[in-house]
C-alpha cells in the first residue's frame, strides 16, 4: 500500500503543535499540583475572591479544580481528546483570568497603588505575583488552548505512518475520544 | 483525497464543532469524576461538607478600600482608617464568644506553675511543617482542617486543663479561631476556658521567648528560659 508523505510546512505545524500540547500540560500539571499538595492553603486563597458564599460549594470547587488541571494536563501529553481538553481549559482560563483581573482590581482600590505594582496569590499555583506578570502568561496560555482548539493535527509526528494500513493523511484524523 | 462536491464545508464544520464539543463534554465529566476520586484517596483532601471557617462572619464582604485623608467619594468628611486584619480578626473572637490574649498575657500563663501540673495547656493550630520547625514549648498540635487527626490526642488534657491557650501564626491568622470554635462544639470544651493568643507564634519568636523543636516534649530548645 501507498505511504503518504507530508509536506515539510504540515510536519512543522504537526511539531508546534506537539510543543504547545506537552507545554501547555506540563504547565497545567505543574499548577495543579502545587494546589493538590496544598489544599488548604488553594482553599484559603479561594475563599478571599468572596465570589461564593456557600461552604459546601467552596469546598466542591477547591476539591475539582486542583485534580482537574493534574487530569486535563494528562490528557494534553498523552494527546488524548486533545481539542475537547483545550476548549475546556480555555474555558477556565478565561474565567480565571477576569476574576483574577476583578481582584486585582479590587486589590489596586483597597491598598490605592498603581495597578501593576499589585501583587498577591491568586491560587493558580505560582505563589505571590505581579498582576501585570500574570495577565499576559494567562492570556498567552488561553492562545495556546485555543490553538490547539482550532487545529486539527494533534498526532505526534514520530507516530505518523507508522504501518501499511495507516496511510491515512495525518491531517485528517484527530486523536481523541470517538463519541 | 478527492473532494466530494455532494457533502457541503458548513456540515462537516458543524460536525467538527459537535465532535469537540461531545468531547470537551465527556472530558469535563471524567475530569470531575477523577478529581473528586483522587480527593478522597488523597491523605491531605478536603471533606465537601465540613465548615473549615467557622468563625467566619465576615466572608461574604470584600477588602474595604481606605479612605485618603481629605477625600471622600460622597463629598462628606474623611472617615476613620478601615481596621487592620489583626483587629477584624480580634473582633471576631469576641464576636464568636471567645476571650483575646495579649503576649504578656499569654507569657504569665505560660511561667505560670499550673502548666506543669497540665492545667494550663497550649495549642498549636498551624500546619504540621510549621510545628516542627518550632512551637511553643509543650503545645499539642491541633490543625483545624484535619481535626479528626489531632482530636484524639488532645481531648483529655483539654477536659482536664483549666485554661487553653490556642495560637496560629498571627497577624490575620484565623486558624486558632477555627480550632477554638472547632474545640468547643465538636469536642464540648467550655468557652470560659478557650483564650486566643492574637499575636501567635510570630509574635512569640520575636520576643525571644523559648521554643521546642520537632515534636511536642522533644526537649529541643531555643532561646530556653535563664
Amino acid at each position: 500500500m501507498k505511504r503518504s508523505f507530508l509536506p515539510a510546512a504540515l510536519t512543522a505545524v504537526d511539531a508546534a503543535n506537539l510543543l504547545v500540547r506537552w507545554l501547555l500540560g506540563g504547565l497545567f500539571i505543574y499548577m495543579g499540583w502545587q494546589k493538590v499538595v496544598h489544599p488548604v492553603l488553594f482553599l484559603n486563597l479561594l475563599r478571599e475572591y468572596h465570589m461564593v458564599q456557600n461552604t459546601t460549594a467552596l469546598n466542591c470547587i477547591a476539591i475539582a479544580v486542583p485534580w482537574f488541571e493534574v487530569f486535563c494536563g494528562l490528557l494534553l501529553i498523552a494527546g488524548i481528546a486533545v481539542r475537547g481538553t483545550a476548549l475546556l481549559l480555555a474555558g477556565m482560563l478565561a474565567v480565571f483570568t477576569a476574576v483574577v483581573f476583578h481582584r486585582a482590581l479590587g486589590v489596586q482600590a483597597a491598598q490605592a497603588i498603581p495597578f501593576c505594582s499589585v501583587k498577591f496569590d491568586c491560587g493558580c499555583g505560582g505563589g505571590p505575583e505581579f498582576i501585570c506578570a500574570k495577565l499576559p502568561q494567562n492570556i498567552g496560555m488561553f492562545f495556546l488552548a485555543v490553538w490547539l482548539v482550532a487545529s486539527r493535527f494533534h498526532r505526534d509526528p514520530s507516530r505518523r505512518a507508522t504501518g501499511p494500513e495507516d496511510s491515512t493523511p495525518a491531517g485528517s484524523r484527530h486523536a481523541g475520544i470517538e463519541p | 483525497m478527492i473532494d466530494n462536491p455532494a457533502q457541503p464545508a458548513p456540515r462537516t464544520c458543524g460536525c467538527q464543532l459537535r465532535k469537540v464539543l461531545l468531547e470537551a463534554a465527556i472530558v469535563a465529566v471524567l475530569g470531575v469524576a477523577f478529581a473528586f476520586l483522587a480527593n478522597q484517596l488523597s491523605p491531605r483532601g478536603l471533606s465537601p461538607a465540613m465548615n473549615y471557617f467557622p468563625g467566619d462572619t465576615t466572608a461574604s464582604q470584600p477588602p474595604v478600600a481606605p479612605v485618603v485623608p481629605g477625600q471622600s467619594s460622597n463629598g462628606a468628611s474623611a472617615q476613620p482608617p478601615p481596621p487592620s486584619p489583626a483587629e477584624l480578626l480580634k473582633e471576631r473572637i469576641k464576636t464568636n464568644g471567645l476571650q483575646f490574649l495579649d503576649r504578656a498575657g499569654v507569657e504569665k500563663l505560660f511561667h505560670d506553675p499550673r502548666r506543669q501540673e497540665d492545667l494550663i495547656m497550649f495549642i498549636d493550630a498551624r500546619d504540621p511543617d510549621h510545628f516542627e520547625q518550632g512551637h511553643i514549648p509543650g503545645a499539642f498540635e491541633f490543625y483545624p482542617y484535619y481535626p479528626q487527626k489531632y482530636l484524639e490526642s488532645v481531648l483529655t488534657p483539654c477536659q482536664i486543663a483549666e485554661q487553653i491557650v490556642v495560637y496560629c501564626t498571627g497577624g490575620d491568622c484565623e486558624d486558632s479561631l477555627s480550632a477554638a470554635i472547632y474545640l468547643r462544639t465538636a469536642a464540648g470544651v467550655s468557652s470560659g476556658k478557650l483564650f486566643i493568643f492574637g499575636g501567635g507564634f510570630t509574635e512569640w519568636e520575636a520576643a525571644k521567648l523559648p521554643v521546642e523543636t520537632g515534636q511536642r516534649n522533644s526537649g529541643d530548645l531555643r532561646n530556653p528560659a535563664p
